[in-house]
């Protein structure tokens, strides 16, 4: 997309989605705008230099001048930042969504990157059948960190899953309060690639909200809805374990005041349990890891966590495994 | 309560209509010269010929008209003996179907001269020019037809381009207040010169504008001398008419070569289309106390909001580069891009008219 001319008068350059057009055509009702939102995708706030010299006027003067994108018509790519509305204006921080990897046990965390195995990526390592979990069992991958059985739905300790934390990410504040009422998420949204995987609460696989054009799938994860939000305690950081908890409890990342946090597994797909054909063509076959005389088949892909209420957002790197055998 | 979203009201919406209109021009090198006819499109069946603004085969070229001719049966000019007798007689008949309808007993009415189907004369044979829905869009708009060609040419050379002689305009003059209403196709216009006066004489008609079908109906009466012509292999031919009209093309000739014959003694047409907009407009207002903090991660530094330069004091920034509308379940249905970042803070409002066009 071309930058939009910014040397007149403001324009508005609007365009429906692929998924707008779609529903459109579909005819039964759904294409419904009911609620709007800003967003601010190309703004480095970086940029902004409360120490100007020439005052707090030019402090946003290179904000102001970004050149801004014709609108995508991906409804993907549009609106990864969205503002938001809060009714205190006097705030500091705001709560960020961390990637939980303290847990003593190893349950929460990715695959090592640079490990020497080419399957360990810095990833979570989803295995999609039984074959390829006993192959992945001769190089000790099953079982070590980042490494999720996706073939079938287990429980936390069993199975290795994702935990994402909200709350004030600095140690300037006390995490011995929780984070406020207005600033605490209550539901989520998430975000995977429907051909390849689903996401669970370690007893039922989710039912996502709706499937986009692009075979993106939303699921809605509401608090007290499932297992997978849960308040996080308060409680002061203590060498990556959380005292409050004891040490084969929460392990907390979140060094201020938490909010809550997400949990969940993934499964793998029925068509890559059943088939070689997404490996083929939008992943990489062949791939040789020490030991094992199978050989290996990836999918790199990521799932989306998105904050209802704030909007703040975490892309999770995923890759989906498979045998040769 | 943290809020990204917000509902838009009924107040919040609004819808419009509006009329657009470009100018189409078809100039006559694009119909007959720059392109050798390799711009021409002829068909096994013989029915019509299309005429595109660019080399047809190329990906490039798009089609701009369709040109073709018929006679009534039992007209002056149909005989079982003509060329292409049948396929003329088919072609005026669906052409008068569409656009002339039928009478009480359900037969077809041919085409009549001041469009007042109760009597008077008929045009019995006819050239149309079927404008594609690319140049025409909803409809043609009234009294912008313009249609100039030369109707006296040299009717004993083989066809030469500076033969031609007799430039007449016909158009729809004075049609946004004349035009007519009892077409099946919609509303049409009569097309005359611009000197004619048809509403007190009734005969100096030579043809319809059907506007909302795209269509250009011409008596063949508008062709006073010879025809010169090419056959679909680009052969000239120089039909000569006894009586001084273009009898002889329709006896004597292909569709397609009567065809050609309009491609060569056109000069140019000129009208503007219409498009019909409806519009929703929504209504994107941001109250003073809404939209003042950020989800972009670069927002943050260690959860600590940038713009506040460690004040707890200083309003908070925004900066608005994007509008998205959604479905209640936050499916992103448009998206909106502002030219340039809107600062938005405690102290100022902002509503932005997003219009989405169908």
């Amino acid at each position: 997309m071309a930058f939009l001319d910014n040397s007149g008068d403001i324009i508005l350059d609007a365009v429906l989605t692929d998924a707008g057009r779609k529903r459109l055509a579909r005819g039964d009702g759904t294409f419904k705008v009911t609620k709007f939102a800003f967003g601010d995708d190309e703004i480095d706030y970086g940029s902004y230099n409360t120490s100007h010299a020439s005052g707090s006027a030019y402090y946003d003067l290179e904000i102001l001048q970004t050149p801004i994108l014709e609108a995508f018509t991906n409804n993907r790519s549009s609106l990864k930042s969205r503002l938001i509305s809060l009714t205190n204006n006097n705030l500091l921080f705001l709560p960020a969504l961390v990637l939980n990897e303290n847990d003593l046990n190893e349950d929460t965390q990715r695959t090592e990157d640079g490990a020497g195995n080419p399957l360990s990526s810095g990833s979570f390592l989803v295995s999609v059948n039984a074959n390829t979990n006993t192959d992945l069992g001769e190089i000790a991958l099953i079982g070590a960190k980042g490494y999720i059985v996706g073939n079938q739905i287990l429980k936390k300790g069993v199975s290795r899953y994702i935990r994402v934390d909200q709350g004030l990410n600095t140690t300037k504040l006390s995490a011995g309060k929780p984070l406020s009422t207005e600033l605490t998420e209550r539901q989520y949204m998430i975000q995977i690639d429907n051909r390849l995987g689903t996401i669970n609460d370690f007893k039922n696989q989710g039912s996502p909200a709706f499937i986009d054009d692009d075979q993106i799938a939303t699921y809605y994860i509401t608090m007290g809805v499932g297992n997978y939000v849960s308040v996080l305690p308060p409680g002061e950081l203590d060498g990556g374990t959380d005292p409050m908890n004891g040490p084969a409890g929460d392990y907390q990342v979140i060094p201020g005041p938490r909010g809550t946090s997400l949990q969940f597994g993934i499964g793998a797909s029925d068509n890559l349990k059943s088939s070689t054909y997404l490996f083929e063509t939008i992943g990489e076959t062949g791939i040789s890891a020490p030991g094992p005389s199978a050989t290996f088949s990836t999918i790199n892909t990521t799932v989306k966590v998105t904050g209802v209420t704030t909007g703040y957002t975490l892309d999770i790197p995923i890759t989906f495994v498979r045998t040769s055998t | 309560m943290a809020q990204s979203f917000k509902t838009l009201l009924s107040e919040d919406k609004a819808t419009t209509r509006t009329l657009l209109h470009e100018a189409i021009p078809i100039t006559g090198t694009i119909v007959s010269g720059t392109y050798d006819d390799e711009n021409i499109k002829y068909f096994s069946h013989g029915m019509y010929e299309a005429v595109y603004d660019y080399p047809y085969l190329s990906s490039s070229a798009n089609h701009i008209f369709d040109i073709t001719c018929g006679y009534a049966s039992g007209s002056d000019f149909q005989d079982s003996s003509n060329e292409q007798d049948t396929k003329k007689i088919n072609i005026y008949n669906q052409m008068a179907q569409v656009l002339v309808g039928y009478d009480v007993d359900g037969a077809i009415q041919q085409f009549d001269v001041d469009g007042n189907l109760g009597g008077g004369a008929k045009m019995t044979s006819c050239y149309f020019l079927n404008f594609a829905r690319l140049l025409v869009k909803d409809e043609i708009k009234k009294n912008s037809f313009r249609f100039d060609f030369y109707a006296n040419n040299d009717k004993t050379d083989a066809f030469d381009p500076d033969a031609r002689d007799g430039k007449v305009t016909i158009g729809d003059y004075d049609a946004q207040t004349e035009y007519l209403t009892n077409s099946p196709a919609g509303e049409y216009g009569l097309l005359y010169t611009s000197s004619a006066d048809p509403l007190s004489d009734g005969e100096s008609v030579v043809g319809h504008v059907y506007y909302q079908a795209g269509i250009v109906v011409l008596t063949s009466s508008v062709i006073l001398g010879g025809i010169p012509t090419t056959e679909t292999d680009g052969t000239p031919l120089v039909h000569a008419s006894d009586t001084g009209s273009a009898q002889d093309g329709f006896e004597s000739l292909t569709i397609n070569e009567n065809a050609n014959a309009i491609r060569y003694a056109y000069d140019n047409i000129d009208f503007n289309n219409t498009i019909e907009l409806n519009s929703t407009i929504y209504f994107c207002r941001a109250n003073n106390t809404e939209y003042n903090y950020s989800s972009n991660p670069t927002y943050l530094s260690d959860s600590e909001i940038i713009v506040k330069g460690n004040n707890p004091t200083a309003n908070p920034v925004s900066y608005i580069t994007t509008v998205g509308l959604y479905s209640p379940d936050n499916e992103l249905l448009a998206v909106a891009k502002l030219s340039e970042p809107l600062k938005k803070t405690p102290s100022n409002e902002l509503t932005l008219r997003v219009r989405l066009d169908y």
